[in-house]
């Protein structure tokens, strides 16, 4: 997969930017409440969310990210299943919950490949504590969204989170991103 | 004291006590002691006299398919460069340059004929012949002996149907008598198709802070976790809805801490023979295996087992959502050890070369969504194994005992089994987690000398049976120097 590095020219207006910042800090706030269900709904029915697999390779390889294997690769019924799972009362991995947090900085938006779309870059620092253990988890890395003009705001279409680490230094992936 | 006796570990008499007393427990009250799953000197015993002594997986041989091709893999702390050479035949040297030790390879992946330390320089030939030393008139008048100072091979190397393994002690039996009876097993899931397995991209690696043996133990015999740990996944449809599924089982152990343990649906529950695999895998499948390994695979929907110490194999057929039907997928995992109370996952995706792309994608798409780092079935079983380790750091709770009774004065071996190893006629027991931590207690008691040297019957490592030659040899000269 590539990744488009966005240039201060290609900025789209203010309001725009403003809107699509906010509607990232909610999309945050709903995640580390554990809204799932609510977080859903900001998603569009074509959704592809995608965590990519990474590798330590040298400068002059042409990439570190792995073809064909990936952490993550949902599409909406994937992630409704995720969801559902969370609705019951056997889902261990997050009954009881973690604490999280997700920092969302270094927010960039510029316009998308279709005229309601916008393509949406965004540092994602994840703080992650589990019980009464004195220890936290932490993840760190880029987003790449692209989000679709709805009535009532935004629906996330497209989602890529590229970490900043080859070795995952937490139990699972049973939080969002 | 001789050399040999200078690379064998001591144990305290605590630990010996407590295996001995193990030892005793698991076959005389079917329970083992608490004490083995987050204790410091338990961990650094067993990284030289289990990690120091079994046949260790590495890699598959797809992942390095071509020359030049090398994945860097553990066994323990030791880093090794698993690489196919130009003359196609697969090796592994210690990631470690042989002036100051510096790691000749930092990337975890890639192709290269040569490695060049970033020290000062010294370069290997991808074969692990150190062919280039800068200044090497005026810092070492041309006297340095190049020869004597090759990458140092791993002790043995060997595979079994494109699966590489490694092994520390040059006195270990060969890989193909450590596999042993369970050979027969393995073939079932990694010999079904004329143009093997491979590996799709590369292994997810995350780190658990659990001790790697609660892994081994899950995927060796353990079905009985499934209606529980799982249980959201049986509220979704996307596990087995009877909570007697695993009757309709076989639970087999062969020696050497090896188990499987096999899986079909309840009578009058309509899945399809052989997993739903494409139709041209079961005809090369047909072809390839024993007819009774072929009707043993037949009803078959969960294999699940592990070859000692550390590498499980889960072959499922589970549905990648709610909304699904269910595809066939095979995973390969490394419960690779950090420590008393860590480890690293390496979670392997693979299929068959000549499966359709349908079922590629699919396969991909369901072991996605049910295992793995995110995956929602394993979610949930790294939540339990990280808080047993936990639970059982304390001193208090070390001195206890873990209960192995499932079956105890009611299961009896089948006597109808077509398969080799010891078979229980049902999935619903605890004799594969027995055996398997029966041996590695033994392994953990052997006071048997360590040494450097190789021996005799292992020089020529028995490559036909897998799709490559495999080369443990070029270090043979420094290791008889040694």
């Amino acid at each position: 997969m590539t990744i488009e590095a966005q240039t201060p020219q290609t900025q789209v207006v203010d309001t725009a930017v403003r809107e699509i910042t906010e509607w990232l800090f909610a999309e945050a706030a709903l995640l580390d409440a554990g809204k799932y269900r609510e977080w859903l709904d900001l998603m569009a029915q074509d959704l592809h969310y995608v965590v990519p697999l990474r590798v330590t390779r040298e400068r002059e390889a042409e990439t570190d990210i792995i073809e064909g294997m990936t952490l993550m690769d949902d599409d909406w019924d994937t992630m409704e299943m995720r969801v559902l799972r969370l609705e019951t009362e056997y889902a261990w991995a997050e009954d009881p919950p973690s604490r999280s947090r997700h920092f969302v900085t270094n927010v960039r938006v510029v316009g998308g490949d279709k005229d309601d779309e916008f393509k949406v870059a965004s540092n994602l620092l994840l703080y992650r504590t589990r019980g009464d253990v004195p220890t936290y988890d932490i993840l760190s890395g880029e987003r790449h969204d692209v989000l679709r003009r709805v009535d009532d705001g935004f629906h996330m279409v497209q989602r890529v989170v590229v970490l900043d680490q080859t070795t995952i230094m937490t139990h699972n992936f049973a939080l969002i991103m | 004291m001789s050399v040999t006796e200078e690379h064998q570990s001591q144990l305290s008499d605590k630990l010996r006590h407590n295996l001995e007393k193990g030892l005793h427990d698991v076959q005389a009250r079917w329970t083992v002691p608490t004490a083995f799953l987050n204790d410091p000197e338990v961990h650094d015993v067993e990284r030289e006299r289990v990690f120091g002594r079994s046949w260790v997986y590495l890699a598959h041989e797809s992942e390095i398919a071509k020359p030049g091709d090398y994945v860097v893999r553990y066994i323990a702390e030791d880093q090794f460069i698993v690489t196919r050479g130009e003359d196609g035949n697969v090796r592994a040297h210690l990631n470690s340059c042989r002036h100051r030790g510096m790691q000749i390879c930092r990337a975890e992946m890639g192709n290269t004929s040569h490695f060049r330390c970033p020290y000062h320089g010294w370069t290997y030939n991808n074969g692990g012949k150190l062919v280039g030393v800068p200044a090497g008139k005026e810092g070492y008048d041309n006297k340095l002996e190049k020869a004597d100072w090759n990458l140092r091979s791993i002790p043995q190397l060997d595979t079994y149907k494109g699966m590489i393994f490694g092994c520390l002690d040059p006195h270990a039996e060969s890989l193909s008598d450590y596999l042993g009876d369970f050979k027969f097993y393995l073939d079932i899931v990694m010999d079904r198709s004329d143009a093997g397995m491979e590996v799709v991209g590369a292994p997810q690696r995350w780190i658990v802070d659990a001790n790697w043996k609660l892994g081994s133990d899950n995927f060796v015999g353990d079905a009985y976790h499934t209606m529980m740990t799982h249980r959201s996944m049986v509220e979704l449809g996307m596990a087995p809805p009877d909570p007697m599924f695993a009757l309709y089982g076989e639970h087999v152990h062969t020696e050497h801490g090896h188990g499987i343990g096999i899986i079909g649906p309840p009578p009058g529950i309509p899945l399809p023979e052989f997993m739903g695999m494409p139709d041209n895998i079961i005809d090369e499948m047909k072809a390839r295996l024993k007819p009774e390994q072929v009707e043993i695979f037949r009803p078959n929907n969960f294999i699940h087992g592990n070859v000692f110490p550390n590498l499980s194999i889960g072959n499922f057929m589970i549905s990648k959502d709610h909304v699904s039907a269910p595809t066939a997928f095979l995973t390969l995992r490394l419960w690779h050890p950090l420590g008393p109370g860590k480890m690293e996952v390496y979670s392997f995706f693979l299929v068959e070369k000549d499966a359709p792309d349908w079922f590629k994608e699919e396969g991909y798409k369901t072991y996605l969504h049910t295992f793995g780092i995110s995956g929602a079935f394993e979610q949930d079983d790294a939540e339990n194994w990280r808080s047993i380790t936990r639970v059982l750091a304390g001193q208090f709770a070390r001195k206890g005992d873990l209960n192995y009774q499932m079956g105890r004065g009611a299961l009896t071996p089948d006597p109808d089994w077509p398969g080799p190893g010891v078979a229980y006629p049902m999935d619903y027991a605890e004799a594969n987690q027995r055996n398997f931590l029966e041996y590695w207690m033994e392994l953990m008691l052997e006071d048997r000398p360590v040494s450097d040297k190789p021996s005799e019957a292992h020089r020529s490592p028995n490559g036909a049976q897998g799709n490559g030659k495999v080369e443990a040899l070029a270090g043979t000269k420094e290791t008889v120097e040694a």
